[in-house]
């Protein structure tokens, strides 16, 4: 029913990926890219598996054979027999056909009758060996199985509900009892020196025992081969030193036993909601998958009830479904229920729960993580106002089934069942927003965030590169760090579930007991049905039950067994039935008796409850403030995103600032230079003024000496009087003039050009001036002493 | 207004320019808003949400785990948009526990039941006395009674389902997300009930 036909029915059905999950249309064209480059990885990664099991055997386990392994297999084929349960095909409801038998009474002839009547019975391998080339794996994981065992018989809390790590059970080796299995002689020169150690964590022994192990990890990084992963799952999760031989047909043929015929207990009130649960969630489970058809939902039925069964403080929880859905397709029936076990009981433990405490309490560790590894992405994020649980919550409590595309879902899984621990999750989760949280860091919005990552997530195909990034990225993220985080971020769950299930009781309280009150004044009978609607409806704490509820329920149990069982004429022994029905009538009618004065206690009791409605009222109040708490915390946090953005402009604003000091300072040094041209003009202006002056000076020593000569000429001239001479001597005296005027007007001009520039820098400076605050007539003033210097 | 009608463009019903809440004032004309979906398993939340966003329905629907995000933007006829940010929730009682993390802060709560089972009906008011006490005061609820075309089946009276939305202040209406009947209208619905921020 498992691998070989999915490997059949996924060649015929396109639409389905190589697990046979259906593949989204969005998908279907990445889907076809990455198969071929799934293909190859699962070549190359068979064959180093196979080279690498051949080595472990080879070195560790010389007596164990194949051929051994066919014989016990054979051996072990009568058993299989045994195992085998015969089912029933008649439709949806097949509860009350199912039964486990057992050989004997399957040659029962007249039960075989009676059961082929309306059903067809048809037989399940539903237990197999994992086959002995994973037995040095399966060893080495089974160690911390017993550890953890002997964790739990010797102290009771739970609270350090985590696998204690390979290296530690490692140790442990020469403690485990393994029976008769032949790695035995390899470990047994160890006992003594192991058992010598007193520290837990030996760094010697376990290269010692399993000198493969780092090899095995970097193997299971890289994937574990498809034929394989099914009994290699089950080798790290240990089953084989979890399973109880017949504990699981034991717990299937009870719960048939009490799904059909109702046997009363305190808690059957709670297997009934389990049950119906299932029922509702079995059809949803991976729907159209092939291997889910009658048979597989039969099985997963029967492994889910088992599951609630054997640890009832779970029960079930939506999510298992997926993941016994998902096992199923890897393994038989109880293989997959024992795999299950250690899943949610060792790995997972608390999660599940009824409080969901440590699923709570991990989403407020990742989120801490988060802030530490992905500063401004989370800020992105609480600026849209989105909280990272919100995304991170249900990828951590589906272990991302139906999350990722399922061969990265089958990579991460590898790598968690391996590890023992949940550290993975973290790892892979952190992975995702080191991926994509560049990209989620450009939305506008929470919506488009939240789309985003959705859908980025869901097309992780390229399954290697999310495990690499999840275990080489973050070393950092180990099991004690988180252990730590976990005990630092409890205490406010608790809390919170201690807040919750108070006020649960307190509204169911309220509300059993007007409406019992009234309809017990009413009618005593309709009690019962009353209960029985609102059982559905009504809050978890089911553990802390009043003693009402349970006694009522009692109550219900019992008359609906009454109805049924008068119903079922196929019991065998109407006799012991009737008897049976006699004292169960009997304590029916004490109880009753026993029901009237509870509901006199019951009208003082709603006394009192009207009097904690005060009470419920404060707390309300309390509540209310709360919010307003978380109201303005969120201000606050606006109000701070707003102080981020006026930083921003206050830097720019800065910036600008800077470019205009600048700007200045250029201006200063351009006028300075221009000072320095000035003056070296001023120096030319005086040296030619000098020079014109010693001109005009010679000019006049000229004149003079022409005067002289004039007067010594005009002496001569008195005889020849000629008025020509001197018309020559006056033009010479005015060119003179001009040439001293031109020289005037070219240093005044130049000035003036001058005085020009500089007011124009003048004004530049003003306006940058007006931005900056600065004074604008300072600089001013400088300008204006240059001109009066000129 | 007929179901096609009101079916809202995928491509263009887009936001232009998205509205943030924290900064800046919304957006009087293209309103988003948070919705969340309460309710028992299986009374067909998830497939309401997909009626409503993706126009389909598929009978064998996966369990919701934790929750999971939709989006779908609606055109009103006054010409202004909304889009929802829908989360729907997981049904199963002890998810309950972490229902806070997506009703709080939200502008709408369906709570969802189904007709043709009394317990649902039962755990409905559960999630409006819950709503009442712990969400935002101005929450928009609306009570959904679906499965609608599940008549024959039916447990849970109409007249119970309007009659204690009334008592508190409640939207009500039945749906089927099987046939599609009043899905959108619940949505528009609830978009005419919005608050709208004063416009500018
Ligand atoms: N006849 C009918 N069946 C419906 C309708 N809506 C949902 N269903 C059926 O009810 C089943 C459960 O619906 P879901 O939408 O998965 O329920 P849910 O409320 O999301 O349940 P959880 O995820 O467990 O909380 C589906 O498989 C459908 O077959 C409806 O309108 N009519
Ligand atoms: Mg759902």
């Amino acid at each position: 029913m498992t691998e070989l036909s999915f490997n059949l029915l996924h060649t015929l059905e396109p639409r389905r990926d190589a697990y046979g999950f259906a593949l989204r249309p969005q998908h279907a064209q990445r889907y076809r890219e990455y198969a071929n480059i799934y293909k190859e990885e699962e070549g190359e990664r068979s064959d180093k598996w196979k080279d690498f099991l051949e080595q472990i055997a080879k070195s560790s386990q010389p007596c164990s054979s194949e051929e051994e392994y066919k014989e016990r297999l054979h051996a072990e084929d009568t058993e299989c027999k045994a195992e085998t349960i015969s089912e029933s095909k008649e439709g949806d409801d097949s509860r009350s056909g199912k039964s486990i038998s057992d050989g004997s009474e399957e040659s029962d002839p007249k039960k075989e009758g009676q059961l082929s009547k309306e059903t067809k019975t048809h037989k399940l391998q539903t237990w197999a060996q994992i086959r002995p080339s994973l037995g040095a794996i399966e060893k080495m994981m089974s160690f911390r199985v017993q550890k953890r065992k002997n964790m739990i018989d010797e102290r009771e809390t739970v609270n350090g509900n985590h696998l204690p790590s390979i290296e530690e059970a490692e140790s442990l080796g020469g403690a485990s009892d393994d029976e008769k299995d032949c790695v035995n002689e390899t470990s047994d020169d160890n006992e003594n020196a192991t058992r010598t150690e007193p520290t837990p964590v030996d760094e010697v022994s376990p290269k010692h025992f399993f000198p493969w192990k780092e090899e095995l990890e970097s193997l299971v990084r890289g994937g574990v081969p498809k034929d394989l992963r099914g009994e290699v799952w089950q080798a790290f999760v240990g089953v084989k030193a979890r399973r109880v031989e017949r504990y699981y047909q034991d717990l299937v043929a009870q719960e048939a036993n009490d799904g059909g015929s109702k046997v009363h207990d305190d808690s059957s009130g709670v297997f009934k909601k389990w049950r119906r649960q299932i029922e509702k969630d079995i059809p949803r489970t991976f729907p159209g998958h092939p291997a889910l058809d009658a048979d597989g939902r039969n099985s997963l039925r029967r492994v889910l009830l088992a599951y609630a069964r054997h640890n009832p403080s779970v029960g079930y929880c939506q999510a298992m479904n997926f993941f016994a859905g998902l096992l199923l397709l890897l393994m038989p029936e109880e293989n997959a229920f024992w795999t299950l076990v250690g899943i949610i009981d060792d790995y997972f433990d608390g999660y599940y729960t009824e409080e969901m405490i440590e699923s709570q309490v991990d989403q407020l560790v990742f989120e801490e993580v988060m802030r530490e590894r992905f500063p401004k992405l989370v800020n992105h994020l609480d600026y849209l106002g989105v909280q990272v649980a919100w995304i991170s919550g249900p990828w951590f409590l589906s272990i991302f089934v139906n999350m990722l595309p399922w061969e990265s879902v089958f990579r991460v899984w590898d790598v968690l069942l391996f590890e023992g621990t949940r550290v993975m999750l973290f790892q892979t989760a952190l992975a995702l927003m080191e991926l994509y949280g560049p990209a989620l860091v450009t939305t506008k919005d929470a919506g488009d965030a939240i789309t985003l990552l959705q859908s980025l997530t869901g097309s992780t195909f390229d399954s290697s590169q999310l495990v690499l990034t999840a275990c080489m990225g973050f070393l950092a993220v180990t099991e004690a760090r988180l252990q730590e985080l976990r005990k630092k971020h409890r205490p406010a769950v608790l809390v919170v579930v201690e807040e919750r299930s108070k006020r649960g009781r307190a509204w169911k309280d309220s509300k059993g007991l007007a409406s019992k009150l009234y309809s017990f004044k009413h009618d005593p009978g309709s009690l019962i049905e009353e209960k029985e609607c609102t059982e559905g409806g009504n809050n978890p704490a089911d553990g802390d039950k009043s003693p009402l509820e349970s006694h009522s329920s009692n109550l219900d149990e019992l008359l609906n067994s009454l109805n049924v069982d008068s119903e079922v004429d196929s019991l065998p022994d109407l006799q012991e039935q009737v008897v049976w029905l006699k004292v169960e009538l009997c304590r029916l009618l004490e109880e009753k008796r026993g029901a009237i004065l509870r509901a006199e206690e019951l009208e003082t009791a709603l006394m009192e409850m009207v009097k904690q409605d005060n009470r419920r009222q404060l707390s309300a109040r309390v509540e209310l403030l709360e919010q307003e708490v978380t109201e303005l915390k969120q201000v606050l946090a606006d109000k701070r995103e707003q102080e981020t953005a006026m930083l921003q402009v206050l830097m720019r604003v800065e910036q600008e600032q800077r470019v205009t000091e600048d700007a200045r300072i250029i201006a200063e040094q351009d006028a300075a230079a221009q000072r320095y041209a000035v003056h070296v003009l001023q120096e030319k202006y005086e040296k030619a003024m000098a020079s014109l002056a010693e001109t005009q000076k010679k000019v006049v020593i000229a004149e003079s000496m022409l005067e002289a000569t004039l007067q010594y000429e005009s002496g001569q001239s008195k005889a020849l009087s000629s008025p020509g001479y001197m018309r020559i001597l006056s033009t010479s005296r005015n060119d003179n003039s001009t040439r001293k005027m031109g020289l005037l007007s070219f240093g005044l001009g130049w000035r003036d050009k001058n005085k020009g520039k500089t007011t124009k820098v003048e004004e530049s400076n003003e306006s940058k001036s007006t931005n900056e605050g600065i004074d604008p007539k300072s600089s001013g003033n400088e300008t204006k002493n240059e001109e009066q210097e000129t | 207004m007929g179901c096609s009608s009101s079916l809202p463009d995928r491509t263009s019903g887009r936001l232009a320019g998205p509205n943030i809440e924290n900064g800046g004032a919304p957006d009087p004309k293209n309103l988003r808003v948070k919705l969340v979906l309460l309710g028992d398993s299986g009374v067909g939340k998830s497939c309401i949400v997909l009626r409503f966003v993706r126009g389909q329905f598929d009978p064998t629907s996966k369990v919701t785990v934790g929750a999971s995000f939709l989006s779908q933007t609606i055109a009103l006829q006054d010409s202004t948009t909304v889009k929802f940010e829908i989360w729907d929730t997981a049904g199963q009682e002890r998810y309950a526990a972490l229902a806070p993390l997506y009703y709080r802060g939200a502008a709408v709560a369906v709570v969802v039941y189904d007709i043709t089972s009394p317990d649902s009906f039962t755990k409905a008011q559960y999630w409006v006395k819950e709503l009442q006490k712990h969400g935002s005061p101005d929450i928009v609820m609306a009570l959904v009674g679906n499965k609608a075309d599940l008549q024959e089946k039916r447990e849970v009276p109409v007249q119970d389902g309007i009659d204690y939305a009334e008592k508190n202040g409640m939207f009500f209406i039945e749906t089927s997300a099987k046939t599609a009947d009043n899905i959108n209208q619940l949505f528009e619905e609830i978009a005419k009930r919005l608050p709208r921020p004063p416009s500018s």
